[in-house]
């Protein structure tokens, strides 16, 4: 009782901290707070002093930041950027009825050998080089930034998402974060990410985790706690640990359901490609962006149709996935 | 076209910002300001001299360039204190032969587009025109992490035509053997790209231009290049717009010059100048060297607050050559009321 209301203290105790401290940093306090009683015409529009100085606070922490710890982000830039570039190096090197074939492959094996899927998908695939030359190897530019982007998307999202299932207070603690980095305009992380990565794939590819990375924690979280609770007893009957509980019952039954969040994850990372252009990151958005600035609208779409190509190869792909597990897991009639 | 420009100035007029303080010497005085800092800059310090050096009562407008300048056209606006001249040339000069405005001249000497270095490096390697970029050694210090065996050289953004004209002054220079011509994206990438390289007190070689607010914050050393020469620019134009139609295989060797540096204007109604002769005389005189546009403006963005007056006070407090432009009787006024 006493600890409650003492979390409840601290709330008026911060809010009140935070007037006198905006009122004090202010430039446009008036000479004296006496004036604030005898002259009540600041309760008309809104004071001028009454602004919290997070902006202030924001810049200046960013900046001591920057300067303090900015080399270890070049030391994390350096190694995704090894990354990204051999990667790319080992797509463009394969010459392109190699890449078609494998992607073929890929679909044939992970959609359980479904011919249709795989004849489209291939279709798909020849069509993004298909419609323009150039594209082929753009293509394949922000298919690595987006590999590597959605790599570190399951590395981080999927331990969240299963830490989220097991506790409510971790769970109350994410989520208004997730919400955070699902609306804020991306601009705001992307313009930071220049000054400590530089420009280029780095900071498009951290600003891709943080917009794709959401809907993965939100449905494995949604996956894991959909399992039955009937087959949770039956493992605790038999005797089963929390670690034997987690990999080899709730993961295996919630895959379907995570498998629809990198699905999601990826389309989210797509469309963050034309945003990442506009930081110096080099694919199929350049040539959007390159299409706009210049006015010209054939060369834009045609860029734009490469861009949802893209997303339907990968999209089949993950899907085709997902589906197969889901049938594995639905016991047959 | 013409009725909505009208349309938009009209609203746009709406909008005074100013408050103004009545007098009788001077009448009203309505100024223009456009969307950006440097225009925001000029019309604060002017509209501060005008309204307490000659009592005038004044009127700020802001909008964005097409807007405001149909406006001035019309007569609805008295003073343009930034006028990007070469740029409106052809809807400027017909309504000036009309006598309707004037042009006042320079208010500052010179906006600048050029290739830059970060002091510190350029007077580490004494690197002082763009000739002296032509070293492996140099070009190493400025790795392009994305492609490692060269220099990374930070343009314009691709699709401006300044990204075109880049690649052909490297070209022509031979600095494409050494640096890649890099588009950063967005205009807000290449400031932010410059500002990290600072903070991080990382070299870097860049495209830029002035008068900007991260011109005054960074200390940046402009590469001489062979002079401005109206034929060799011509050339170089058409090589420009061949490889902007074409591709980069349009490429034919031909001459690079620097950018031309353009002056910004002054404008005034005719009208408004043959009834304030003092004040005209005045705005006449008015010019601020490039290097203390750089600086006011990054007052006015990190200290000011986006404040106009606070900044016009800074620099009428802590500079004195204003008070050449006009009689000393108004420099008295106006140092009053600082």
């Amino acid at each position: 009782m006493i600890r409650k209301l003492l979390t409840y203290l601290t709330f008026p105790i911060i809010f009140v901290w935070l007037l006198i401290t905006s009122y004090s940093s202010s430039k446009r306090k008036p000479d004296s707070a006496m004036e604030l009683l005898t002259d009540p015409s600041w309760l008309y529009d809104w004071p001028k002093w009454l602004d919290i100085p997070l902006m202030k606070w924001i810049n200046d922490g960013f900046k001591v930041f920057n300067e303090e710890y900015g080399i270890y982000f070049e030391y994390v830039n350096n190694f995704l950027l090894g990354a990204i570039l051999s990667l790319k190096k080992f797509l463009i090197m394969l010459p392109w009825p190699v890449v078609i074939g494998l992607v073929v492959a890929i679909v044939f094996f992970s959609s359980g050998r479904k011919v249709g899927t795989t004849i489209f998908v291939g279709f798909c695939t020849f069509f993004i080089g298909f419609l323009h030359p150039r594209f082929w190897d753009k293509a394949i530019e922000t298919t690595s930034i987006m590999l590597i982007g959605i790599i570190i998307c399951i590395l981080i999202g999927i331990p969240l998402g299963i830490s989220m299932s097991r506790s409510v207070r971790v769970r109350n603690a994410i989520l208004p974060v997730l919400d955070l980095m699902q609306t804020i305009p991306s601009f705001c992380y992307l313009i930071p990410g220049i000054m400590l990565f530089g420009l280029g794939a780095v900071p498009a590819i951290i600003a891709t985790v943080i917009y794709a990375v959401p809907p993965l924690v939100r449905l494995t979280d949604l996956g894991i706690r959909l399992v039955d609770t009937e087959v949770i007893e039956a493992a605790e009957a038999f005797g089963a640990s929390d670690k034997q509980k987690l990999l080899g019952v709730q993961l295996p039954l919630a895959l379907p359901n995570i498998m629809q969040g990198i699905n999601q994850c990826t389309m989210m990372a797509l469309a963050m490609v034309v945003i990442a252009s506009m930081i110096g990151t080099r694919g199929l958005g350049d040539e959007v962006l390159l299409g706009l600035q210049q006015l010209n609208v054939g060369k834009a779409t045609e860029a734009g149709l490469a861009i949802v190509l893209l997303a339907i190869v990968l999209d089949r792909i993950t899907q085709a996935y997902g589906q197969k597990i889901q049938d594995r897991n639905t016991p047959p009639k | 076209m013409k009725l909505i420009n009208k349309v938009l100035a009209v609203s746009a007029i709406s909008l005074s910002l100013m408050p103004s303080i009545a007098s009788a010497d001077c009448g009203k005085a309505r100024l223009a300001d456009f969307d950006w800092s440097s225009a925001n800059v000029h019309t604060a310090i002017v509209g501060f001299i005008l309204e307490h050096g000659y009592g005038c009562d004044v009127e700020v407008t802001k909008g964005s360039t097409t807007p405001i300048m149909a406006a001035h056209y019309d007569s609805q606006l008295d003073i343009v204190t930034e006028l990007w001249y070469d740029n409106i040339i052809a809807n400027y000069d017909p309504v000036e032969e009309a006598g309707i405005i004037r042009n006042l001249g320079i208010n500052t000497p010179d906006s600048q587009q050029a290739f830059y270095v970060d002091k510190t490096t350029a007077d580490k390697y004494n690197l002082r025109t763009v000739m002296d970029m032509l070293d492996p050694e140099i070009a190493a210090l400025f790795k392009d992490p994305e492609n490692p065996a060269m220099g990374r050289m930070t343009s314009c953004i691709s699709g401006w035509t300044c990204y075109t004209v880049n690649l052909v002054k490297q070209r022509v220079y031979g600095l494409d053997n050494y640096y890649t011509n890099f588009d950063p994206g967005s205009g807000g990438a290449l400031d932010a790209a410059i500002a990290g390289a600072f903070a991080k007190n990382r070299p870097i070689f860049t495209y830029y231009w002035a008068p900007t607010g991260l011109m005054g914050k960074v200390d940046l050393v402009r590469l001489k290049e062979p002079p401005f020469n109206d034929a060799c620019w011509a050339a170089m134009s058409q090589v420009v717009e061949a490889i902007k139609a074409d591709g980069k295989d349009a490429y034919t060797p031909t001459c690079a010059s620097e950018y031309r540096d353009m002056s910004l204007d002054k404008s005034v109604l005719t009208a408004w100048a043959d009834t304030h002769p003092a004040e005209t005389a005045f705005l006449e005189a008015y010019s601020l060297p490039t290097a203390s546009v750089n600086a006011l403006l990054a007052f006015y963005e990190d200290e000011a607050d986006g404040d106009m007056e606070l900044t016009a006070l800074e620099y009428l407090e802590n500079n004195s050559e204003w008070k050449s432009w006009m009689s000393a009787d108004v420099a008295a006024k106006v140092s009053g009321a600082l």
